[in-house]
């Protein structure tokens, strides 16, 4: 069974003008090919890897995927929905984090997570035991009624998760999840994306940390100047390194693209 | 709709709990007029007592005539006279303050009196302000002094005084009181509160569309399965009620200031208590609602367009001096509510209000002004829509 489906995915900007001035691109080029032609598969009860150095277009092929971008041409289907056809739908199953975590000072975390548990329709009954699971899961009863601009950067990560969480979505995508966190958050994340996996839910996460690369990805694709230059699993990856370590094979994938 | 309530409740939420939007909302025109009227009445007040209490240090040359006039001036207590100088030097001295006036006779005033012609007084003095009391109490001693030279050349002439009295006139002002206090404040008003409902608006409108996209925050809502329209619905019901409210706030505030303050005279407490007719209130918060909508539009498209917050506020802040000119215009007088002018944004609210205050508004005009903000304010929201749907402008990067 196939839960994310993306073929032939592209996705252009308009270059600014020092975009424009960068050495190597030529003068009549007025768009940047952030995401050039990719092609994958994402399966449920497991974890999808999207590596690439800055600039890939990791952050462009989550948000397409998430329907905050439209591609220019290629396809995009989340369970059988296209994503461009029909966004409402496809975002209902969607759950969407990022690295930098993205809250609303001012509200508290009970209050965060109840507007967007609103904005997905989700049953008042529904709403009050998938909040108390999820507050129990991630130790946030304490903080719950907190004004979320007097919590620590940990802190709001979890309530992060809870938003993201609170309507149950069958897909996750995480932007690269674990940027700025202490090692105790960052482990606390990667459990997490270990359990939503292990609940059957699909998951897809950007990253350019190697240790996280190994320790969560079942399939991997390397990503490099908006195309893919390895679409496979983990183990296959692994299994034909010709380098000593998974960074060093990384490199030598990426040197490998530009020749 | 179920969602634009959703997102507009956590949005009046979220508003409500950030200190700069009450400040501008509620603290600065609840408390800032009340404060101003009182500060400012009690200066101009106890300046007013000052100068009409102060001892006049005046020059005086009578070159041998009008001794009268000097004795009088001599036994008065709040006049010191000066004499002894010379023209020149008094250009000087009223100059560098040490006089505040200088009166001089000619020199032969006392033989044209006899003569019953008339005579040359010079008066000097150093005034910048139309109504300076000081030059006033000057005028009003030469005035008391002519009208005893004249009493006294009709009295030598055996001529009743009351001849010259041609005609004796009764004012009868059938305005009513209303009408006259249109007119005192009825341009003010409107200035004041179309000010208020764009500062009240325009920080919410900043902050919820600049802000959010610099927090990062609108992104994650963009994720929700949530129509780009509810959201900006939500959004600009916050904005377009903090306008309205700050507009109110910004009135009531006025009308606190006036009753708290005991300098201002009672003509003008009556303007208040009349404008506060449930009519009177009614018609200016139907001008409110699309005024603020109309300004919400503008704001919150620019605040789409911006990078970042402050980038919102360096486009929006100047966009004030375009709402206060034609707010301003509405306060000249002869300016009257037309066909014409009843078109042009900002100047029709200024307007109208000023003939909702006079009760001479017609329904023609006042549809006029209606459709003319109703269409703006459409305008603006169909801009913020095509703004909203800009992948360039809601994403900081690619």
């Amino acid at each position: 069974m196939v839960m994310i489906e993306v073929r032939d995915l592209k996705k252009t900007f308009r270059a600014g003008r020092q975009q424009r001035r960068q050495p190597g691109r030529g003068r009549g080029e007025k768009y940047i090919r952030a995401v050039d032609g990719i092609t994958f598969r994402c399966e449920p009860g497991r974890i999808f890897t999207l590596l690439g150095p800055n600039g890939a277009g990791k952050t462009t092929t989550l948000r397409l995927i998430a329907t905050l971008l439209k591609p220019v041409s290629g396809s995009i289907h989340i369970d059988g929905i296209d994503v461009v056809r029909d966004p409402m739908a496809a975002r209902r199953k969607l759950g969407f984090l990022t690295g930098s975590t993205r809250l609303y000072d001012r509200l508290t975390p009970h209050e965060l997570v109840k507007y967007y548990a609103d904005l997905h329709r989700v049953d008042r009954a529904v709403f009050r035991k998938r909040r108390d699971d999820l507050f129990s899961m991630l130790d946030m009863h304490e903080f719950a009624h907190t004004r979320i601009g007097k919590l620590s950067t940990g802190m709001k990560q979890k309530v992060s998760i809870a938003r993201t969480m609170i309507h149950d979505p069958q897909v996750m995508v995480f932007d690269e999840p674990t940027v700025g966190l202490d090692v105790i958050t960052s482990r606390a994340i990667v459990t997490l994306i270990r359990q939503v996996r292990d609940e059957g839910k699909t998951v897809i996460f950007s990253t350019h940390i190697m240790g996280e690369v190994s320790r969560l990805s079942d399939d991997l694709a390397v990503l490099h100047r908006g195309r893919l230059c390895y679409n496979g699993t983990y183990a296959d990856f692994a299994g034909r390194m010709q380098s000593a370590t998974l960074e060093e094979e990384f490199i030598r994938v990426l040197q490998e693209t530009d020749v | 709709m179920k969602m634009a309530l959703t997102v507009f409740r956590k949005e009046m939420l979220d508003s409500l709990r950030d200190y700069r939007t009450l400040m501008v909302m509620i603290l600065i025109p609840l408390l800032l007029f009340p404060a101003l009227l009182m500060i400012s009445t009690r200066f101009v007040v106890a300046h007013e007592r000052k100068s009409w209490e102060k001892t006049i240090r005046l020059g005086l040359d009578t070159n041998g005539n009008a001794e009268d006039f000097r004795q009088k001036l001599l036994k008065r207590e709040d006049i010191r006279v000066y004499e002894g100088y010379r023209l020149h030097e008094i250009h000087v001295l009223i100059q560098k303050d040490s006089l505040d006036g200088y009166i001089e006779f000619e020199p032969d005033f006392d033989r044209k009196m006899r003569e019953l012609a008339p005579g040359r007084v010079g008066v000097y003095f150093r005034s910048t302000e139309e109504r300076d009391i000081m030059k006033k109490r000057l005028l009003m001693l030469l005035d008391e002094y002519e009208a005893d030279l004249r009493r006294d050349r009709l009295r030598r002439m055996h001529i009743d005084e009351t001849i010259l009295e041609v005609i004796r006139l009764n004012e009868w002002n059938i305005a009513t009181p209303k009408e006259r206090l249109a007119g005192a404040l009825g341009g003010f008003l409107p200035y004041l509160f179309i000010i208020f409902c764009f500062m009240g608006s325009m920080y919410p409108a900043i902050d919820l569309a600049a802000g959010e996209k610099e927090r990062g925050t609108l992104e994650t809502l963009l994720t929700s399965p949530v129509r780009k329209m509810d959201i900006l619905m939500g959004k600009f019901g916050v904005i377009t009620l903090t306008g309205v409210f700050s507009a109110l706030v910004s009135i009531l505030g006025l009308y606190i200031g006036i009753r708290q303050s005991r300098d201002i005279p009672r003509e003008i407490l009556d303007v208040v208590v009349h404008l506060l007719e449930w009519r009177s209130i009614g018609l200016l918060l139907s001008l409110l609602i699309p005024l603020t909508t109309f300004f919400a539009g503008c704001q919150l498209a620019m605040s789409i367009a911006a990078k970042s917050f402050k980038e919102a506020q360096n486009m929006i802040t100047p966009l004030m001096l375009v709402v206060i000119i034609p707010a301003f215009i509405g306060l000249l007088p002869g300016m009257r509510l037309q066909s014409g002018n009843a078109w042009i944004p900002v100047l029709n609210v200024s307007l109208a209000t000023k003939a909702i205050m006079g009760d001479h508004i017609t329904f023609g005009l006042f549809a006029e002004v209606y459709a003319s903000l109703i269409l703006l304010a459409v305008l603006g929201v169909w801009s913020c829509s095509v703004l909203f749907d800009r992948e360039s402008l809601l994403y900081a990067s690619g």
